[in-house]
């Protein structure tokens, strides 16, 4: 079974204004929207606190590395300098290093002569001033080299083949003789460079650095803290987000209420700021609409009961007229009158509103209503038939349900000549549904929607013989909406009109 | 029944009055004609009415004041006349006690057919002075019925709606419980109440209630036929 269209989806899916591909990924709900920025501003300034922490981290690890390293070099050079010669080899193994920095005694420098010298924040970082300034002259390196060490592996730490003002440079670029300063200063490689310091006795103390790659998320406990943080964020955004966006939501629900009962209740004033306008603004606004409606149902309600004296007397006119002919149709014409003034009335005052809503049994209802019409249209009877449920409760406003069928009914009988009823009961989601089919030429396609406009008849040399005022849809529809349900008009594809009217339980 | 019915009719129009006490008089019935209430009053005593035509809109004093004023006078018989949908003074001039109401603009012959019903009814149930105030609610076999609202109740509170037709029959039936209706009975007595062709139907009028009834139609027990022509409603009634 197919469910009634319902006509502002579309509009909706098209205002969102968001090519397809990303339609999903962007929440329809204000408060998904808004929880969505919020969290990726809240990643957003997450992640660069997070760099800025690591690149911090960084630099500390590096500076105490760095101040560990030369600390342990000046020790060991000290060490090695006041050894007596034929110990120094072995006292050199018996050190314990520091990761990252390894020492060694050669003949020859690691470090080629004439080299540029480090960058200040080389020197800087680990105080290699210290090795040529400090400590009582005999203790001093004779000389001192420092230079960047090219990739790591057998070229650096075998004897070198080539002229010392080429040792040291990577490979292929010996053409460019000024590009050697640019592995310093380029990109100072700072985590990996060589000092060679040459003893009293010529041999030479090479030291290797390499730094160790930083480890900036070693701690566990900043990583949880971390997480626990995200989460409590992301929670209080969303908490807050709904709690921000419930007063639009109660609008929204406002508005629904009004577009149903006029004399709803009104919002209550309160809450932040702008909350407090816009309820402010949509009570005025409700209470502009209660005092138009209120205008035009005195007006409509004066109107028929100014017309309403002068048919009765019309009325009783009639009776003393001696042509039985004329009066029988001065009757039939004050009648027609009549029941235009009274669907005029019922339209205009939608006094549906007024009555109690109240648990009734729809099947009784329908049966009333058909036996009604079977009554008035005896020679219809055959062809007005109810087919559903023996019982089925509902709660609904007894009179106006009754109208809007009996309308349906009646509408059905005028045009289609037939009147089938059908119910069927709410179910997985359905709300109950109620048909009415005729076995009339049905209506054309384009103004399926047309028949629920005011004064609107399809052909309106009929009027005179169904003697409605074209209300009799709308009546209907205004009352199954103002239930929360709706009516709509459908050609049967066996032939004749389908009313299909819906009516939440 | 009385030879000449009495009949005062209160509305503050003064063609409508003329007219309706012409035609009234031309059916064979005496009419007084008052234009508000307080001419009602100063005419009350100066007749013994047997019924009361009431316009509910009238300036001044309503015709609600009037028709609760007329019961305190007595038991004559008032049928209203109320504006087209105007439910809730219909609801309070049945409780009130009129004995039937018409929307305005009413059909001439209607409103005799009714007056003439409503005299019947006085009449023969023993005119005025005997006649109980009018019941509120009346309960029969779980059932509820109530009369100004013309509504009724299943056992599980839930409105059944009924046809006119079908609440008359319903109405007469259970003021008259456990006593058989004959067809001729049930037609007399509906005569007039219901136009058109419900005096042919009264057995598809008995069927169509008892299915409302949930009265099983083989076997029912609620309004049960009676060999040889005829209904009864076998049920304790309470009124209240």
């Amino acid at each position: 079974m197919d469910s009634l269209p319902r006509p502002e989806r579309p509009e909706i899916a098209a205002r969102r204004g968001l090519p397809p591909p990303l339609c999903w990924l962007w929440p329809g709900s204000l408060a998904g929207r808004t929880a969505l920025v919020l969290l990726l501003g809240l990643t957003l300034v997450q992640a660069a606190g997070l760099t800025i922490h690591a690149l911090d981290r960084l630099d500390l690890q590096r500076f105490a590395q760095a101040r560990e390293i030369s600390a342990r070099a000046f020790g060991l050079w000290n060490t090695v300098a006041l050894a007596p010669p034929e110990r120094r080899a072995q006292m050199l193994a018996d050190v314990e290093l520091p990761p990252g920095l390894t020492a060694s005694l050669d003949e020859q420098a690691l470090v080629p002569p004439g080299g540029p010298p480090p960058p200040p924040p080389i020197i800087r970082l680990f105080r290699l001033d210290r090795l040529q300034g400090s400590g009582p002259v005999r203790f001093r390196p004779r000389e001192v080299r420092v230079g960047p060490l090219g990739p790591p592996g057998p070229p650096m730490l075998l004897p070198s083949p080539l002229p010392p003002a080429e040792f040291g440079r990577p490979p292929g670029r010996r053409e460019h003789g000024p590009m050697h300063m640019g592995d310093w200063a380029g990109r100072p490689r700072q985590g990996e460079w060589g000092a060679s310091l040459r003893l009293a006795d010529g041999q030479w103390l090479n030291l290797q650095v390499r730094l160790q790659p930083p480890r900036p998320w070693h701690s566990e406990t900043f990583l949880m803290a971390f997480a626990v943080m995200t989460f409590t964020a992301g929670a209080l955004t969303l908490w807050a987000v709904r709690r921000l966006i419930l007063p639009v939501r109660a609008l929204a629900d406002a508005a629904d209420r009004l577009g149903r009962d006029v004399n709803a209740p009104p919002l209550p004033e309160s809450g932040p700021t702008e909350i407090v306008r816009a309820a402010a603004a949509f009570n005025t606004m409700a209470e502009r609409i209660r005092r138009f409606v209120g205008d035009r149902t005195q007006l409509l309600a004066a109107i028929g009961h100014d017309l309403r004296t002068p048919i009765t007397r019309l009325r009783l006119r009639a009776e003393f007229m001696d042509d039985d002919e004329q009066r029988r149709k001065m009757l039939a014409d004050l009648a027609e009158m009549e029941a235009m003034i009274a669907a005029t009335l019922a339209f205009a005052r939608d006094d549906s509103a007024a009555e109690p809503t109240v648990a009734l049994d729809l099947v009784a209802l329908c049966r009333t209503v058909l036996d009604d019409a079977a009554d008035a249209h005896p020679e219809l009877a055959e062809r007005i038939d109810y087919a559903g449920p023996e019982r089925l409760v509902v709660q609904a406003r007894s009179v106006a349900l009754k109208r809007a069928i009996a309308n349906l009914v009646g509408n059905a009988l005028a045009y289609g000549l037939a009147a089938r009823l059908r119910l069927i009961p709410a179910g997985n989601g359905h709300p109950v549904r109620l048909e009415v089919a005729d076995d009339g030429p049905g209506i054309p396609p384009a103004e399926l929607e047309n028949v629920f406009l005011p004064f609107r008849r399809l052909e309106p040399s009929r009027s005179r013989e169904t003697g409605g005022a074209g209300l009799g849809l709308p009546i209907a529809r205004n009352i199954l909406r103002a239930h929360g349900g709706d009516v709509v008009m459908r050609n049967r594809p066996g032939g004749g009109a389908l009313a299909v009217a819906t009516l939440p339980m | 029944m009385e030879p000449v019915p009495h009949i005062l009719v209160v509305d503050d129009d003064r063609e409508i009055r003329d007219l309706l006490s012409k035609f009234l008089e031309r059916q064979g019935m005496r009419v007084t004609a008052a234009r508000d209430a307080k001419e009602a009053r100063k005419l009350w005593p100066l007749g013994r009415y047997h019924l009361v035509v009431l316009d509910l809109m009238l300036p001044g004093e309503s015709g609600l004041d009037v028709a609760r004023w007329i019961r305190t006078q007595g038991d004559t018989p008032i049928v209203m006349l109320t504006a087209m949908a105007e439910e809730t003074d219909r609801i309070v001039g049945l409780e009130l006690g009129a004995d039937d109401y018409l929307g305005k603009p009413f059909n001439p012959r209607e409103l005799l057919a009714r007056i003439r019903a409503v005299l019947r009814r006085a009449s023969g149930e023993g005119g005025p002075g005997v006649k109980e105030p009018p019941a509120k609610v009346i309960r029969f076999g779980g059932w509820l019925l109530e009369p100004a609202r013309r509504r009724l109740l299943n056992p599980d509170g839930v409105e059944v709606p009924l046809t006119g037709g079908e609440y008359e029959l319903l109405q007469v039936m259970v003021e008259r419980a456990n006593r058989v209706l004959t067809r001729d009975m049930l037609m007399d007595l509906l005569r007039g109440r219901q136009a058109g062709p419900f005096d042919r139907a009264i057995d598809v009028a008995v069927s169509r209630l008892r299915r409302k009834l949930e009265d099983d139609g083989r076997n029912p027990s609620l309004i049960k036929t009676v060999r040889g022509g005829g209904y009864v409603l076998a049920a304790t009634v309470e009124k209240a």
